[in-house]
């Protein structure tokens, strides 16, 4: 039991992290990217060609990485959605979805349905927690999590810039008309949201182990939405408490799934039951004010 | 004649098929505080987003301080001097009252990061109670007071032309006596202003100029003092109530006369005794 | 009865059924099984894809779990065939009936909120289908998946691609018969406003949540038929079948580049989409065709957000605008604009289709009694009361800010009173939703115009009767001969309503196109096609010259004197409140400032006063 909520957490924070993407980019634009858990997945390809081809340092294939996602972000962002101006939400989530489309079937068609592996960043042996094993790697994911959301508070909070991005969630012309370049301020959040993304995809990677595949982070992007829609989609520190709630759900639902062997998938049930459930009871979520 | 401050000049402007400003054109001097007036309708609102760049001029020109800033978006506007006090005030009111004026002093900090620190004090002993409230946030603030913010919000980006969108919507007139007269100090430090106001009687007393819509065309204009009351009045579709007993005070101003102070009209629960 | 229509329909059921095992069994060796089989796979994906465009394109909800409700009426169909030997006839029409009622649980909690709640939770249902339930041994055989015998009766098996083409067909007709009459029914309508605007869809009438459920649930079951189809034309059908990258994101492929809300388009794409590749000259394609459909679709979203079938539409409508340069354009009318020359209002005789209103004694039709309503710390309607007798105009006036416009949303329905009683035709309202009121008689227009303005005037015109369009959805989807007949009193009201208002010319133009002036009288004759008994007018004037505001209030004084139409009014154009208002009401800050007849409100400086900013004692 206790095991569980420790792993829970654990894979917790980088759900909190995804779906802090995630908001990041709804607070900017008023846009949900459903592209967010595929451009991780396409970032871990970056690193898996920049190791095993080219014999990069795991650093430098890491730092590819999160480059590249953050690029693809920005780019989105430049050639797709502020060209779309006044379009409605609905054309703008539809371009996300093709987005996605556009990086699972570049995956595909590269390097077809089979895992192409992905190096780990640490080795070693890790602590024993409340009877859990924590390897060195989810040890390190914790450490990077927890400092990745200092900066971005600190940032946000403290800096011109970071409160003219919380100020464009609560009135996007009000900022115009402050003279803050808004032009800014979207890429910011698009190409802060998906770098984050790339961050999330490595540091899950070496606990499920098996590469990357095409949709890798499906299932992870699913989780994280549901972790944001808990935090009410537009707060910040919600979408990180959300993803600790996802995270010890998900844990419970998985020891749950090791005694109940007939139904298989005992954590997508999980999942959707949440999801259903903050719409039926909560839409505005644990700590957001509006939907 | 003292400098042209702004310039409109032939400006056209609508949505998709909707025509709204069918060229229209006026200027703003140096020092003054020029309103524009008109019904709902009559494109008043429009003809500042206009200025402000919020909506897109199709065409004509818009000058400031002598440069054509009529392709410009609002954040460069905002840059070469224009500071906008929205419509609604638009507060940020999830933020503080400090980090609202820091926001608004975005170019300012980044034109001369020293100037930030003095006027921001010099704003706190102006409106002394967003002093006392630096730490609030916005949202929690009445509404006379989230006007102060936001006039204190638009000053911190030392700007040369302010835009006032319907300052009095949905506040008290007391309220609004106090925020013009804080507006008419603001003027006398030098500070240019355009308003837009539905709210003619305390409008007309605030400005110096008027400039009269209808229709997307500004139909009169001149200085307050000169303007002919009855022609302002049917311009403004409140021919008939105001005719009668309209009357001149000194500064010029059009005032309905004013003898009872208290409505004696029966109050909302009342029955109608038809 | 043979219809021309029904003639060609019978035609190409006929030709879908008999030409396929035809030609095959003709010229096998130029068509040899595996073409029939590509058919099949494309006829099977345009059926999915149509039950996708019902959802996205005509009533703007996006699905991202379209493969979920799929693989449902796949193992739906599969377990009656395969474990029960049953027959297909049983097994499709139950695969419907799964995939739409899966598709109301899941909409339901979804769909009574306004937003992308429904993409993120048909996403998580795709990948609860794939992982978990699909695979459960009870229900689906386990990871092995499940057979799909195409099973017609006892040991009769329709094996041939050919013949089987030919069923899949015949169904795919039969969904675009009920796809065509969704479109030409009020449901089509209603998907259409609430795709364009959902308040305005409020003000129509129309229930905007049991619309948006409806609309899933009929995509949900016509997925669920297309996912029977497909698993038996596989013969069978496993849980890694339905992925997300297989299915629905190809589904959302063909649905944009096809163009959101066309029949044809969506159809030719799917087509397009799964025989273009199979071509043998591509023979390489090596997966380019999905990265080219994802370029697609990013192109056409956003640059043309009607997909093919608008560009071809849009180049067409050029050539022709071309073709009468100086042709008189709509929104350039001088009549309404500079002369001011306000049609007379419509007077249509009581709709069929209408409830009997209660008749209530007492003169008031409605009556406001100590209304508040506050957003976050304003309080925007303050303990308002208000009397609207029956068969007066009565006058609302006071500053911008004063609260009227919350008041007359709290009257319509759009915001809910946080207290205080609103009784209308002598029945408390004020909990009702928005459709409920209008359906008891209380119709409105906007400051801001409240219509579909993608839509034409006439659609508009038909919108309005939303209330009165007395069918029932099945009957709307078999278009019955009620169905018709109802459809045709409502056409011929709007064709009444057109002209008399002198608006023919602008019957088949989109709403936008028209001045604001025109729009706004599109929206008064809307207001007044159902017949209400309280007309509620948001500034009726605004934006109006001198010369069309004095027109105004002759057709004001005609609704009350010669329709017998209360009406409850909105204006800043004091000479028009005097000219036409029996009884005034003065809002600020949200209550009732002062009230009384017009000549007595005339009189009173302090009105004016408050009104225009003169200092009053608060």
């Amino acid at each position: 039991m206790l095991a569980s909520i420790v792993l829970g957490l654990v894979a917790g924070t980088i759900y909190g992290l995804l779906a802090v993407g995630i908001v990041l980019i709804y607070k900017g634009s008023r846009v949900l990217n459903f592209a967010q858990g595929e451009i991780g997945t396409f970032s871990l390809y970056v690193t898996s060609i920049l190791s095993t081809q080219m014999h990069a340092p795991y650093l430098v294939a890491a730092a590819g990485a999160v480059i590249t996602a953050g690029l693809i972000g920005f780019l989105f962002e430049l050639l797709v959605v502020r060209r779309m101006g006044g379009a409605s939400r609905l054309t703008v989530t539809i371009a996300t979805v093709g987005l996605l489309t556009l990086l699972i079937s570049l995956e595909f068609m590269r390097f077809g349905p089979a895992p192409q592996p992905v190096p780990s960043p640490v080795e070693g042996v890790g602590p024993v927690i409340a009877g859990v094993y924590i390897s060195p790697s989810q040890e390190l994911s914790v450490v990077i999590i927890l400092l990745l959301g200092a900066a971005l508070t600190i940032f946000l909070r403290y800096t011109d810039f970071g409160l003219a991005v919380m100020a464009t969630a609560q009135d996007a012309t009000a900022v115009r008309l402050m003279g803050i370049p808004l032009s800014r301020v979207t890429a910011f959040t698009w190409t802060t949201g998906c770098a984050v993304a790339a961050v999330a995809a490595l540091l899950i990677s070496p606990t499920i182990g098996i590469g990357v595949a095409p949709n890798f982070m499906g299932l992870l992007f699913v989780s994280a939405l549901a972790a944001a829609l808990v935090g009410g989609l537009t707060s910040l520190p919600g979408a990180f408490v959300g993803g600790l709630v996802i995270g010890v759900i998900e844990g419970l639902s998985f020891q749950a799934g090791s005694v109940v062997t007939a139904v298989p998938g005992f954590k997508e049930i999980a999942i959707f039951a949440v999801i259903l459930a903050v719409l039926l009871f909560r839409p505005q979520g644990l700590l957001g004010k509006e939907a | 004649m003292s400098a042209e401050v702004l310039s409109v000049e032939g400006v056209t402007a609508g949505f998709g098929s909707n025509t709204v400003l069918h060229g229209v054109t006026y200027k703003v001097h140096q020092g003054e505080i020029a309103g524009v007036f008109g019904l709902n309708g009559a494109g008043k609102s429009v003809s500042m987003k206009v200025v402000a760049g919020v909506v897109p001029a199709w065409s004509g020109k818009i000058t400031l301080n002598g440069q054509d800033v009529t392709r410009l978006s609002p954040e460069k506007r905002v840059a070469r001097g224009i500071a906008n006090v929205p419509q609604g005030r638009q507060v940020f009111p999830a933020l503080t009252v400090e980090q609202n004026l820091r926001l608004g002093a975005y170019t300012l900090r980044r034109r001369d990061r020293g100037k930030y620190k003095p006027l921001l004090e010099s704003m706190y002993e102006r409106f002394p109670v967003l002093g006392k409230r630096k730490d609030q946030l916005a949202g929690t603030m009445s509404g006379g007071e989230q006007a102060s913010l936001a006039v204190a919000r638009a000053l911190m980006s030392e700007p040369s032309l302010l835009l006032i969108d319907e300052p009095s919507a949905g506040l008290a007139p007391k309220v609004v006596e106090e925020l013009f007269e804080t507006l008419r100090e603001i003027n006398r430090g030098g500070v240019t202003m355009l308003l837009v106001e539905q709210n003619v009687t305390f409008g007309l007393k605030l400005v110096q100029t008027a400039h009269i819509m209808q229709r997307g065309r500004i139909v009169y204009e001149g200085e307050v003092a000169s303007l002919d009351r009855d022609r302002v009045a049917e311009y403004l579709g409140i021919g008939r109530l105001l005719k009668p007993g309209i009357t001149t005070n000194k500064n010029g101003a059009a005032k309905a006369p004013r003898k009872t102070r208290k409505a004696p009209a029966p109050k909302a629960a009342g029955q109608p005794s038809n | 009865m043979l219809t021309p229509r029904r003639t060609n329909v019978l035609l190409v059921a006929f030709l879908a059924a008999v030409l396929p095992p035809l030609t095959y069994r003709l010229m096998p060796a130029w068509f040899p099984s595996s073409f029939w089989l590509l058919l099949g796979y494309a006829a099977v994906f345009a059926a999915a894809a149509l039950s996708l465009n019902l959802l996205m394109g005509y009533a703007g909800q996006i699905s991202l779990g379209h493969a979920a409700l799929l693989g449902i009426g796949a193992f739906t169909s599969g377990l009656i065939t395969s474990k029960l030997g049953q027959s297909m006839a049983v097994g499709i029409p139950a695969a419907a009936l799964a995939g739409g009622l899966v598709a109301l649980l899941v909409g339901l909690p979804a769909l009574r909120l306004k937003g992308l709640y429904l993409a993120i939770i048909t996403l998580s249902l795709g990948y609860m289908m794939v992982n978990s339930i699909f695979r459960m041994s009870i229900f689906a055989g386990g990871s092995a998946g499940v057979e799909m015998p195409r099973r017609i009766a006892g040991d009769l098996l329709l094996n041939n691609h050919a013949d089987y083409l030919a069923m899949s067909l015949v169904v795919l007709l039969g969904i675009w018969l009920v796809d065509s009459n969704v479109t030409r029914s009020k449901l089509g309508r209603a998907f259409a406003a609430i795709r364009e605007d959902e308040a305005v869809a409020q003000a129509f009438g129309i229930n905007v949540s049991r619309y948006k459920l409806m609309a899933f649930v009929l995509s949900g079951a016509i997925a669920g038929l297309a996912g029977a189809l497909y698993g038996h034309l596989s013969f069978s059908v496993s849980a890694d079948t339905f992925s997300f990258e297989k299915i629905s994101l190809p589904l959302v492929i063909m649905v944009v580049v096809g163009g959101l809300g066309s029949r044809v388009g969506v159809a030719v794409a799917a087509f397009f989409f799964m025989l273009f590749p199979q071509l043998p000259v591509l023979n390489n394609l090596h997966g380019w065709d999905l990265v080219i459909g994802a370029f697609l679709l990013m192109y056409t979203v956003a640059r043309h957000p009607g997909g093919f079938t608008e560009m071809i539409a849009e180049a067409r409508d050029r050539r022709r605008k071309r073709a009468l340069a100086k042709a008189a354009q709509p929104g350039q009318d001088e009549d309404i604009e500079e002369k001011g020359a306000i049609p007379k209002l419509p007077s249509l005789p009581r709709p069929s289709g209408l409830a009997e209103r209660p008749q209530v004694a007492g003169a008031n039709l409605l009556e406001v009694e100590d209304v508040r309503v506050a957003f976050g710390g304003l309080r925007a309607v303050d303990g308002a009361s208000l009397e609207v007798p029956r068969g007066q105009i009565v006058g609302l006036i006071g500053p911008n800010g004063a609260g009227k416009s919350t008041l007359f949303n709290a009257i319509s329905g759009l915001v809910r009173p946080d207290s205080g009683v609103v009784r209308f035709l002598g029945q408390e309202i004020q909990d009702l939703a928005p459709h409920a009121r209008a359906e008891r008689g209380i119709a409105r227009t906007f400051q801001n115009i409240g219509l579909a303005k993608s839509l034409t005037v006439r659609q508009n015109l038909l919108l309005a009767q939303h209330i009165v369009a007395g069918y029932n959805p099945v009957q709307a989807l078999g278009f019955t001969r009620k169905t018709a007949r109802v459809e045709a009193e409502l056409l011929e009201r709007a064709d009444q309503a057109l002209a008399a208002l002198d608006f023919e010319r602008f019957a088949h133009e989109p709403l936008r196109n028209l001045s604001h002036g025109q729009q706004r009288i599109v929206e008064i004759g809307c207001a007044l096609v159902t017949a209400p008994e309280l007309i509620m007018l948001d500034e009726p004037s605004a934006g109006m010259s001198p010369g069309a505001a004095e027109n105004l209030a002759l057709r004001l004084r005609d609704l009350r004197d010669e329709l017998g139409r209360t009406v409850l009014l909105i204006e800043h154009n004091v000479p028009l409140v005097l000219d036409v208002c029996d009884y005034i009401y003065v809002l600020n800050y949200g209550s009732v400032l002062a009230h009384g007849s017009t000549a007595m409100i005339a009189r009173q400086p302090e009105v004016i006063g408050a009104y225009f900013g003169e200092e009053v004692v608060a």
